[in-house]
């Protein structure tokens, strides 16, 4: 057995893997890619600099290299274990990283692999931004020297960064000019020049547009330098150390265990961490509430149903449970809405949310209150508060789950009701109710047990239509709004976290399978 | 058979029931099914309902239009010419489902005295002249966005605006040949000529359809109505007299029953004027029982072809894991449990959320995210049938692989599909109402799930006509499947033929 479930738990690495691939590869299809939310404004800045604004973002977050390899870091900032140099925790739990390499010069190991940037100006960068010293940030009154110093090369190399996309962003402009110049109209893909396009043949030097490019060229070298300057600069302040490491060295400088990173939403702000501890509980709230009751209601319904099997009640249960099983969410969740939440009919539900506005100032237990003016009126309390908003969504959820356990609990029940040991117990004398309960009931018992761990991920996934009906700020609005804006970590950790549970759930199921029916082994 | 002279009274013994008096002839395994299933309640109420969309899934253009049937135009009192207005708006869609109807209803209920086929086989014909004319459509249609697309080259741009007598036929014709070379390993005849011909007969009727709707002229709605109300046309109109797509701004979210003039009071006593939205209009002016028919061949458009489609993507995939086991099983199982993993809304919302937004890709999206579980079905079917006998037979004989795993192995296990395939299609419509719920659903088609969106706004009305009316329909349709399945499995499965009664 345990074999059998370290051999699965092996296997789900592949499916994780493949499932995650699968979602980023279908978001990255998608027109404006990964991203497309943050590239919004631009209606009010010029073109320009919205372009600039683009391009910042794009180099900030990572999201213009290849689709492979943002899918790859963040595996690698998934996994627990580490490769390379380890990451170090700000006092605010966010990680800070080795800094990032500089991407080439377009171009600079073609036509402009002769150009170096003069060796005196290379001292005089060297002397700008080697030099250490806490001058250029504030700092706090407790920072020590080493963190002092790490602020300000990090300011430090993001702005010579940002400084050398300008003046790469300003040489692809004079090269779009002089491809049209020289009338390459293949060179130029989109308004972006194709690089490699560039690279095989020979401009014509003696042209005002090949002096435009190469001034560019000389600028963007010279930038590069500078940024390498403030990168080494970096690269030393982070090696001293200012913050502590995380994770566990195994072959120091090489290999690390940390625990899985899931990055920053780039589309909040916020770590993806603290967006899904705050949504996860009210996601596993109306859940919990949902799944008891569907059991209480289920459970009795589909035995008496079998118990009673051919009688009106079997046959109206059965009609009903197929009414309940055919009738969509959407149209449940609309009708609460519309006639029993909404002012205009009976209004006795709130319409959205999960607690009322001033639910914070309430005691927990229904109370009562004194007024000013000397009368005591009924205050709900936090705890019916929330159970009266979560009224409706459970009860959408809970029909379709209702409907369909108590078919498979009569289903199972009519199985058994054939087999030999209930005749032999029948013929033994034993009471008809005893029956019922000690043999039949507890071999039905086995596809119930392996249903309430599939119901679990379908919950997670089936809330999403509720959540969004009733506006629940649970997991499924963080998805749906994750989807809607591509925001690459968000989603992608929503897909491995429900794909985690799904997975885990499955084998729960199989291995409670073989717990409760000794017939079955995996061996 | 005679009757023994012994027994006068008519009652039958030991002797006679040996000899094979009283027995009817064995019905085909399948035709016994759909007697024993149309005998359910369940199912005669599942299949009425069906029939009723599917009735306006075909007729919806012709009932629901805001062009006139029929338009005489008079000067001066002369009548200068008369044309149908809805016949020409029709699309190529539109009319083969039309050549269907009035071809295919006589076909399937002319008694097997006439048409030396019995019905089964009329079915399978008709299905697969159906699947080709579909096929062929849809390519002549795809050729058609191809050729128009701005971003083509200008070169083919030209030649399709320019040469508009030949580029219809053409692209007609080259449809024609791919529905006749996907249908030829379908054996509808036993004789080859009789399927060539047939292939033949739908691939030319197919190509006239094609050609010459190949670029229906624009539906100009008020052109009529203004032209009727100045005394230039006189119109008759269909039954009901809006389109889906027919929206004016002062129609937004009315109730059902208004008439026309009371929000348009210059219109008062007019033909216009005294025209009622039956079931009100939604947030963008457009009628909604209009909008409800036309909804019904979304839906089982959309619930036939995505089962059809899981179906054969699990067929595939189930027969090779089950058949080859190993290693191929241990690939192709994480395959399927990628898929089972990732819930399935989530999936389609994703998707939808990226892909081209149109009904064809809508029905290839949810049949490619739900084929895992007919796969399972076949993947166990086939592990069973492996062992047996017959299977070691034909491999023994050395039929190839394609022979073995579908014209020996595929007919004996697909019942279990074939069970589900009902249920199947009632997830399928409950998804497709899911998504345009969510705004996702196809662009520019009527859906009864992009209704229910527009019934509480943001403002907190609530329109109950918005909700009632889809709602009720996606609810009867997909109980109607559901039903109709269930009285399948129970006809079917033996297990549960002797439990329940």
């Amino acid at each position: 057995m345990l074999a059998y479930i370290a051999r699965r738990l092996m296997l789900m690495i592949p499916t994780l893997v493949g499932i995650t691939l699968l979602v980023f590869m279908l978001l990255a299809l998608s027109p404006g890619g990964i991203g497309a939310g943050l590239r919004v404004s631009g209606g009010q800045m010029e073109a320009s600099k919205a372009a600039l604004m683009e391009a910042y973002l794009e180099d900030r977050y990572g999201l213009d290299d290849p689709i492979i390899v943002q899918y790859t870091r963040w595996l690698g900032r998934i996994s627990p274990i580490k490769f390379g140099v380890r990451d170090q925790v700000l006092p605010t739990g966010a990680l800070v990283r080795y800094p990032k390499a500089i991407q080439p010069t377009p171009l600079e190991d073609s036509w402009f692999a002769e150009t170096l940037v003069p060796a005196d100006r290379l001292v005089e960068i060297r002397d700008d931004y080697g030099v250490r010293d806490g001058r250029s940030v504030m700092t706090r009154g407790d920072d020590s020297p080493e963190v002092a110093e790490y602020k300000a090369a990090a300011k430090a190399y993001s702005k010579t960064r940002a400084d050398y996309l300008v003046a790469r962003k300003e040489l692809d402009k004079q090269l779009v000019r002089l491809a049209a110049a020289e009338g390459w109209s293949d060179a130029v893909d989109k308004g972006k020049p194709v690089h490699r396009r560039f690279a095989g043949r020979e401009p014509d030097r003696s042209s005002p547009e090949w002096a435009e490019v190469e001034a560019a060229a000389i600028a963007a070298l010279d930038a590069k330098a500078v940024a390498e300057a403030a990168r080494a600069r970096e690269a030393a302040a982070f090696e001293v150390g200012p913050y502590p490491e995380d994770g566990i060295a195994i072959v120091p400088g090489m290999l690390s265990l940390a625990w899985p990173d899931l990055g920053t939403a780039f589309s909040r702000g916020r770590p993806v961490k603290d967006l899904i501890l705050t949504a996860l509980p009210v996601t596993l709230l109306l859940n919990a509430v949902t799944v008891p009751i569907i059991y209480l209601i289920a459970i009795p319904a589909g035995m008496l149903a079998a118990r009673y099997r051919g009688s009106w009640f079997d046959v109206s249960s059965g009609a009903l449970f197929v009414a309940f099983w055919s009738i969509p969410t959407v149209w449940a969740g609309v009708l609460a809405i519309g006639y029993l939440a909404d002012k205009q009919y009976l209004g006795w539900f709130p319409v959205s949310g999960l607690h009322a506005n001033d639910a914070d100032g309430m005691s927990f237990l229904p109370s009562f209150v004194e007024g000013p003016d000397g009368t005591s009126t009924f205050s709900a309390g936090y705890l019916l508060d929330t159970l009266w908003h979560l009224a409706l969504p459970v009860a959408c959820l809970v029909y379709t789950g209702f409907a369909v356990l108590a078919k498979q609990t009569r289903a199972a029940m009519l199985d058994n009701f054939n087999q030999d040991y209930v005749r032999t117990a029948k013929a033994k004398g034993v009471p008809a109710r005893v029956v019922l309960m000690r043999h039949v009931f507890r071999n039905s018992l086995l596809p119930l047990i392996t249903m309430f761990v599939t119901i679990f991920p379908a919950m997670l996934a089936g809330s999403v239509i509720v959540e969004k009906i009733f506006s629940i700020p649970g997991m499924g609005s963080l998805i749906l709004e994750a989807i809607n804006l591509r925001d690459r970590e968000l989603i992608l950790a929503n897909t491995f976290m429900i794909a985690v549970v799904n997975l885990l759930a499955l084998l729960l199921a199989d291995v409670l399978y073989a717990f409760a029916d000794p017939r079955i082994s995996y061996d | 058979m005679s009757q023994s002279a012994s027994n006068p009274t008519g009652t039958i013994s030991g002797i006679d029931v040996m000899r094979g008096v009283g027995a009817k002839p064995s019905k085909p395994f399948w035709a016994d099914a759909w007697d024993r299933v149309v005998k359910r309640w369940g199912a005669r109420i599942g299949l009425a309902w069906i029939a009723v969309v599917a009735f306006f899934a075909v007729l919806a253009p012709v009932t629901a239009t805001g062009l006139p049937v029929w338009t005489v135009e008079t000067v001066d009192g002369e009548v200068v010419r008369s044309w149908s207005p809805m016949w020409e708006g029709l699309h190529s869609v539109d009319v083969a489902l039309l050549v269907g109807l009035v071809v295919g209803v006589p076909w399937m209920v002319l008694p097997p005295g006439l048409v030396g086929l019995t019905r089964s086989h009329r079915l399978g014909v008709l299905i697969a002249a159906s699947i080709q004319c579909g096929i062929s459509i849809l390519v002549a249609g795809v050729i058609g966005d191809w050729l128009t697309d701005p971003e083509q080259s200008e070169g083919i741009r030209t030649f399709a605006t320019e040469r508009t007598a030949i580029v219809p036929w053409l692209a007609g014709i080259v449809a024609a040949v791919v529905g006749a070379v996907v249908m030829v390993p379908f054996t509808t005849f036993k004789s080859r000529i009789a399927r060539i011909v047939l292939i033949v007969l739908v691939a030319s009727i197919s190509t006239v359809i094609a050609a010459d709707r190949f670029d229906p002229p624009l539906s100009n709605y008020d052109r009529y109505i203004d032209r009727e109300l100045a005394g230039r046309y006189e119109n008759t109109w269909a039954i009901v007299p809006w389109s889906p797509s027919q929206a004016r701004t002062s129609f937004y979210t009315l109730e059902p029953g208004t008439t026309v003039e009371a929000e348009i009071p210059a219109t008062e006593g007019t033909f216009f004027g005294e025209r009622r939205f039956l079931l009100g209009t939604d947030s963008v002016g457009q009628d909604v029982l209009s909008q409800m028919m036309h909804a019904c061949r979304l839906s089982i458009s959309i619930g036939l072809i995505s089962t059809g489609i899981s179906v054969l993507i699990g067929i595939i995939v189930g027969s090779l894991m089950g058949y080859f086991g190993g290693a191929v099983d241990l690939v192709l199982s994480r395959v399927v449990e990628i898929f089972m993993a990732i819930p399935v809304l989530f999936l389609l919302i994703v998707a939808a959320a990226v892909l081209p937004r149109n009904t064809y890709m809508m029905m290839a999206i949810i049949g490619c995210v739900s084929w895992t579980l007919p796969a399972r079905f076949i993947r166990a079917e086939f592990l069973k049938l492996r062992a047996q006998d017959f299977v070691q037979a034909a491999r023994a004989a050395g039929l190839p692989l394609r022979s073995v795993l579908f014209k020996h192995m595929l007919p004996n296990g697909l019942t279990p599909v074939l069970v589900q395939a009902s249920f199947s299609i009632a997830a399928a419509i409950l998804a497709e109402a899911t998504l345009s719920y969510l705004g996702l659903g196809p662009d520019g088609q009527a859906s009864w799930g992009k209704l229910l969106s527009s019934a509480s706004t943001a403002t907190g009305t609530f329109n109950w006509w918005l909700a009632i009316f889809p709602g009720l329909a996606i609810f009867l349709t997909v109980l109607a499947y559901n039903l109709l399945g269930e009285a399948f499995r129970d006809a079917i499965d033996p297990k549960l033929r002797k439990a329940a009664h």
